[in-house]
Parts: C-alpha cells; sequence; structure tokens
C-alpha cells in the first residue's frame, strides 16, 4: 500500500514537471515581450480577413518596436469588425465593407481610415490536362458577372474561349462551380460592387452579403472567410472563387488575368493597384472611403479597393492605450519596414497625398476631451 | 468508560447548538437538490422567452411566410426579405439521412458487442467505440474535406445520381450531378451518422447488457435460434431503451453545426436534391451571425435559432411519449 501511494505522487510530480516544461517551451515570443515590460498595454483589433496576411506580419513586428504594446488582431469578417467596434467589444476594426448611415449612427463616433489598398482575384481549379499552355486564364468583367449569375455555366463556354484562344482544346466541357463567400464579407462588397459596375445584367446590389444568383441555379458553393473560399475553390475540380490577392499568393493558386475598362490586358499586383488608386485620387468621400472597382486607367486593376480601419474618435477613455493605438496606426503608415511587409505580400500602400489626409484626420482623435499627445 | 458513552438524555451545551444547526441537514440537503433541477427547468425556459423576444420584429415582418416551402426561397439581407425554409429543409433532410443511416449500423454494433463478440475483443472494441463519440466536431468536418468527400462520396454521388435520379418519386432526392467537390447534404448526413453512431451504438449496448439474462435463457431453452432471440425477445424487450438512444442521437443531429457548415457547401439552392450543396439552420446561425448587423438581419438569424429549439423540443417531446406508448406495450407483452 505504502509503494502505491509513493509510486502514484511519483507519477503526478513528473506529469506536473513535464507539462511545466511544455508551458513555458512554447510560447516564447509573447512571454519575451511580455516580460521586458511590466504590465504590457493590450489592444484587440478584429476584422476583415483581406488585410489579414498584414496586419499578421505588422503585429508580429510591432513587438519589437514597442514591446510595451501588444496589438492582437482576430480575422472574423468585416461585417463581425464593424459589429464588434459598434458593441466596443474590440479597440479598433479592421473593414473593407463602407459602413452604413445606421452603423454610423449606432456607432455615434466611428470613422473609417483608409491603410492599404489590395486586389481581389478570380481564383480557379481547372483540370486543362497535359500540353496545356501554362498562362493564366483571362477573363473580363462581364463574363464574370455572368458566372456569378448562374448564366455562364461551362467552362468551354464560346465566350471564355473567344477570351483564351490558345486554350481553345484544353477548356472543358464541364459546369462552373462558382465559389463565394458564407460569411458577411468587405471581400464579396467590392467583388459585387465590382460586378455592378461590369455588367447591368448583375442585379443582387453590392454589399458584404448578397443572395447569389449562381445558388439558386444550383452552382453556388459557400466558404467562410477569405481561408474557406481558397479552400473551396482548391478542393473543388472545375471551379472558380474570388479570394484577395495575398492568399492566392501564399497558397499558389492559380489566378486569372482581366481584361480592364480600358481595353487592356492587366495582371493583379502592385502596380495595376497603383494606377486603380491613382485613377481615383480625387474622389474621395468626407468619411475618408473611396470605391475605387473598374478603374478606367490602362494599367488599371479592375477589383481593387482600399481597406480601412475603424476607430473611435472622442468617445475613448483609456488615453494611454488610445495614444498607443494611435502610434501604431502611425508606424504602419509611415514606417519604411512595414510598407515593405505589406509590399511583399501583394498589398499597396497610400499614395502621399491620401497618407497626408489620413494623418490628419488621426491627429484630430480626443481622449476624454483632450487632443492625444503624439 | 461510562463517561464515553453517548446519553441521548444527557447533553451539554456545544453538542446540543451543533445539534440545532445540524439537523436540519437532510432538509437543506434535499434544498439544494431541488433547486439544481429547477435551475434546469427555468434556464430553458428563459432560453425560449429570450430567442422569443428578440425575434419580435422578424416575426411580425414575415409571419408563417418565414417558414413557408410555398414562399419565395430568398434570404436577402439586402433587401431584408427572409425564408427559412431551406435551413429547415436542410436541418430535417440530414438528420432524416443521419438516422437511416446510423440507427440499423449502431443496432448491429450493439448487437454485435453484446452478442457474438469474443470475449477478448469486446473491451477494446467498445472503448474504440466510445473514442468515435470523443473526437471533435471540427476535426471530422476536416477530416470530411479532405478525406471523405473526394475518396467516399463524390464517387457515391456519382453512382446514385446515375442510378435513382430518373426514378419517379425518390428520383427527386437524387438529381444529379453531385457537386464537384463531394459538398452535399448527403455528405453531411453520411458524416452525421458516423457522428452520431458511437451514441445510439453505446447506449444500445447498456440496454441489452440490462436485459435479464433469463429472458434469453429461456428463449434458447424453448429452440429458438440466436437470431430468432435476438429479434423476436431481446430486440422488443430493449425497444424503449434503444428509442431513448435514437432520441439521443437525434438531438445531436440536429444541433450539430461545425462537421455540417464544413461539408455541406453553405449554399441556397432551390434544388431539393441530396447531391446538391445545401444549408442548414445551425449553419446559416453560425455563418452569419457574427456579422449581421441590420437589426432585421439578426432577429431573423434570432428566429431561425428559435425554430431550431422549437423543433429540438417537440421532436423530443414526440419521442418521449413514443417511449412510453412502447414500454407500456411491451412491458405488458411480456407479462402475457
Amino acid at each position: 500500500m505504502h509503494s502505491k501511494r509513493t509510486s502514484i505522487a511519483a507519477i503526478f510530480l513528473a506529469g506536473a514537471v513535464m507539462l511545466s516544461a511544455c508551458s513555458t517551451a512554447a510560447t516564447p515570443n509573447t512571454t519575451s515581450a511580455n516580460s521586458s515590460a511590466s504590465g504590457s498595454i493590450q489592444i484587440n483589433g478584429a476584422g476583415a480577413t483581406f488585410p489579414q496576411p498584414v496586419y499578421a506580419a505588422w503585429t508580429y513586428a510591432y513587438q519589437y518596436v514597442d514591446p510595451s504594446v501588444a496589438v492582437n488582431y482576430q480575422g472574423i469578417g468585416s461585417g463581425g469588425g464593424k459589429k464588434a467596434i459598434i458593441d466596443g467589444t474590440v479597440d479598433f476594426a479592421g473593414s473593407d465593407s463602407l459602413l452604413t448611415a445606421d452603423e454610423y449612427t449606432s456607432g455615434k463616433d466611428l470613422q473609417m481610415i483608409p491603410i492599404l489598398a489590395g486586389a481581389v482575384v478570380p481564383i480557379y481549379n481547372l483540370t486543362l490536362g497535359s500540353g496545356a499552355p501554362t498562362t493564366p486564364l483571362i477573363l473580363n468583367g462581364v463574363l464574370l458577372a455572368g458566372i456569378y449569375n448562374g448564366t455562364l455555366t461551362m467552362w468551354n463556354d464560346p465566350a471564355i474561349v473567344a477570351l483564351n484562344p490558345d486554350l481553345a482544346s484544353f477548356l472543358p466541357a464541364e459546369k462552373i462551380t462558382a465559389v463565394h463567400r458564407s460569411d458577411g464579407s468587405g471581400t464579396t462588397e467590392l467583388f459585387t460592387k465590382a460586378l455592378t459596375s461590369f455588367s447591368p445584367t448583375w442585379t443582387a446590389g453590392g454589399a458584404a452579403s448578397v443572395e447569389w444568383p449562381v445558388d439558386a441555379a444550383g452552382n453556388g458553393i459557400g466558404g467562410k472567410g477569405n481561408p474557406g473560399v481558397a479552400a473551396a475553390v482548391q478542393n473543388t475540380p472545375n471551379s472558380i472563387g474570388y479570394v484577395e490577392l495575398s492568399y492566392a499568393l501564399s497558397n499558389k493558386i492559380a489566378y486569372a488575368s482581366m481584361i480592364n475598362k480600358a481595353g487592356a490586358l492587366v495582371v493583379a499586383n502592385g502596380a495595376s493597384i497603383e494606377s486603380a488608386m491613382s485613377d481615383f485620387a480625387n474622389t474621395f468621400t468626407d468619411k475618408l472611403t473611396n470605391t475605387i472597382v473598374d478603374a478606367p486607367g490602362k494599367g488599371s486593376w479592375p477589383i481593387a479597393g482600399y481597406t480601412y480601419l475603424v476607430l473611435h474618435t472622442t468617445s475613448t477613455t483609456d488615453c494611454v492605450k488610445t495614444q498607443k493605438l494611435l502610434e501604431y496606426v502611425r508606424w504602419s503608415l509611415t514606417d519604411s519596414g512595414a510598407a515593405k511587409l505589406a509590399t511583399d505580400l501583394g498589398y499597396s500602400v497610400l499614395p502621399t497625398s491620401v497618407q497626408g489626409m489620413v494623418l490628419d484626420t488621426l491627429g484630430k482623435v480626443t481622449c476624454n476631451g483632450a487632443a492625444v499627445p503624439q | 468508560m461510562q463517561k464515553t458513552i453517548y446519553q441521548p438524555g444527557k447533553k451539554n451545551g456545544i453538542v446540543r447548538k451543533i445539534e440545532t444547526i445540524t439537523k436540519h441537514g437532510d432538509r437543506i440537503w434535499l434544498g439544494l437538490n431541488f433547486s439544481m433541477g429547477v435551475v434546469i427547468i427555468v434556464l430553458m425556459v428563459l432560453i425560449g422567452i429570450l430567442l422569443w423576444n428578440q425575434s419580435a420584429a422578424s416575426r411580425q415582418e414575415f409571419g408563417l411566410s418565414f417558414i413557408s416551402p410555398f414562399a419565395r426561397a430568398t434570404w436577402n439581407p439586402v433587401n431584408g426579405t427572409f425564408n427559412a425554409w431551406p435551413f429547415i429543409y436542410g436541418t430535417l433532410i440530414t438528420s432524416l439521412v443521419a438516422i437511416l443511416i446510423a440507427v440499423p449500423l449502431s443496432l448491429g454494433i450493439a448487437i454485435f458487442l453484446f452478442e457474438l463478440c469474443p470475449a477478448w475483443l469486446r473491451t477494446p472494441l467498445s472503448l474504440l467505440v466510445e473514442l468515435l463519440s470523443a473526437i471533435p466536431s471540427v476535426v471530422y468536418g476536416l477530416w470530411g474535406i479532405f478525406v471523405f468527400l473526394p475518396v467516399v462520396i463524390a464517387p457515391l454521388g456519382k453512382f446514385l445520381g446515375n442510378a435513382l435520379g430518373n426514378l419517379p418519386l425518390l428520383g427527386i432526392l437524387f438529381i444529379g450531378p453531385i457537386s464537384a467537390s463531394g459538398s452535399s447534404r448527403l455528405a453531411a448526413g453520411v458524416i452525421l451518422a458516423i457522428m452520431i453512431t458511437p451514441t445510439i451504438a453505446a447506449v444500445s449496448r447498456d440496454v441489452f447488457m440490462a436485459i435479464p439474462n433469463s429472458q434469453r435463457e429461456a428463449s434458447l431453452a424453448l429452440g429458438a435460434t440466436r437470431w430468432e432471440t435476438i429479434s423476436k425477445v431481446l430486440l422488443p424487450y430493449g425497444v424503449s431503451g434503444i428509442l431513448g438512444a435514437v432520441i439521443l442521437g437525434l438531438g445531436r443531429a440536429l444541433g450539430e453545426t461545425m462537421a455540417v457548415t464544413m461539408v455541406i457547401g453553405n449554399s441556397i439552392s432551390n434544388s431539393g436534391s441530396l447531391l446538391k450543396a445545401g444549408y442548414t439552420m445551425s449553419s446559416v446561425i453560425a455563418n452569419e451571425f457574427a456579422e449581421a448587423v441590420s437589426a432585421l438581419h439578426s432577429q431573423a438569424l434570432i428566429e431561425v435559432a428559435l425554430i431550431l429549439f422549437l423543433m429540438t423540443l417537440v421532436l423530443n417531446i414526440i419521442a418521449r411519449l413514443l417511449v412510453w406508448r412502447v414500454s407500456r406495450k411491451s412491458s405488458s407483452e411480456v407479462r402475457a
């Protein structure tokens, strides 16, 4: 009996030692970042998955810029982010979807500030057979609208073949499965706004959550978040979907080039996004928002868009946190290292004129009635 | 020695004080237990009231057309028109498919474990079956997407679409072709079946173990074969318990969210076919609730939650009544 008790105690002791070793080994970064300053400030953000790859890189890098601050961002969709900032559960929200009048009223003192611009690209999964050319598929706005309307149903439709003559014999006679977002999404809002501009046949509107005609036709599938759509396209043969450019690049999924409004063939990259931004340089609203889809320039990507942060401007009470949050936002806008992280992932930073506007607006944020020290 | 014997007549002050406090111990204990039971009922009633109140605007706006299969199947957050029939249909059909597959499978497992299994295999196999129910739902979903759907469901769907798609009535359920990745109501139903089988099997096996050995022995003594013993004596005796197990499984299937969301395709289509992508009530709430900012959209989703809540409640009550009726019948049969 005595030996049984000691052996049980020994097992517990060994287990406790092993568990404690596991926990200290598992999180080296956060413990080192936190232990260098007592009581680190936690800033929470949530929202769009569109800019999530960049925000993840920035929040990681910012630990080394200012170890007393820990910024944390969760990608739950633009709709979730907007709801969270209105409810007050986060300090800042990420959203590509513009706030509606009702949301401005419920949120009381919300301000959207553009941070980056990105591109939404059509990704596809096509089995073309051996000997097929490896150049990307070429699509245009009218075709995309037709696919998501459920009217263009086959991959070897003459309209697609007309744009891709060297793939004529390789395009399969299979139905197109169109993947869309199942959650409320700013990426969807950008994409559907572009579709509305491309073709009058698209009548479902341009919003974060729409009723997809391709669903009613039986060829639609919904995925959750940009990663969900990317995964659904990868797992579904003969499918097409839309995601932010960095998801296509990092998952190495084939994405289409498009023929834009000027009739030129463009590839989604930093230059074509910048061209779209400069086409609409003077159309910012007084709420600092701008829509840059279907840009008329020769080198412009047709489905580009700004992504925004949503902040409270006058109602914050924790002034240290507000100051640290604004420092983080200014760092992300002006620091060259941050800019490189963004451009490496396929996004574009704001042009100087827009950056100036944003920094001015940040200077007007108050906390408890007083201006926030810079 | 005399002093240490407890003499009830004679008590000193401290003992008497302790007694006045502790003599109510039983009542306090019973009271605590009673209140625990009441808490469960109160919680359920509160959930029902909350769901009812929070969906008021949506109920007023749409009335019965919200659940009508004849109204246009639309779920449009932009226009603010909502009809939940596609989700109700999705939940019902996937749970039906799950039950149809899981019940014979689980009964077979339970009978095998109880009757036919060699003794050395019984314990490890029971353990494995119970382990299946411990696998998290999201793991089932992942396994479904990457392994089960392409390897099993896609070919199965193709076969069913070709074989049954043209039949007069049943064919409506099997209009193909199956969606390219295999994401379909059929996939959701089969994965649900795999998830609820361990529950039903474990409870059924316990039901069989609880049947007195005398019944089995009497039946075998009268010359019945093994199969006749199982089908004519053991199954009728245990049918109320098995029905209870099926209710448990059905309850899980109705509410299962993660695994279903990952394999059903999340698509509101006009077709009722098992081979097409669909949507269930729990999936739409999981997908859309966090971002439903417009009041009508959130209320419509809460109304969907209310319908799910009431559906589960009603199905459980019907099943419970069935169990009582059957157990009354079967026990009287045994007595006769």
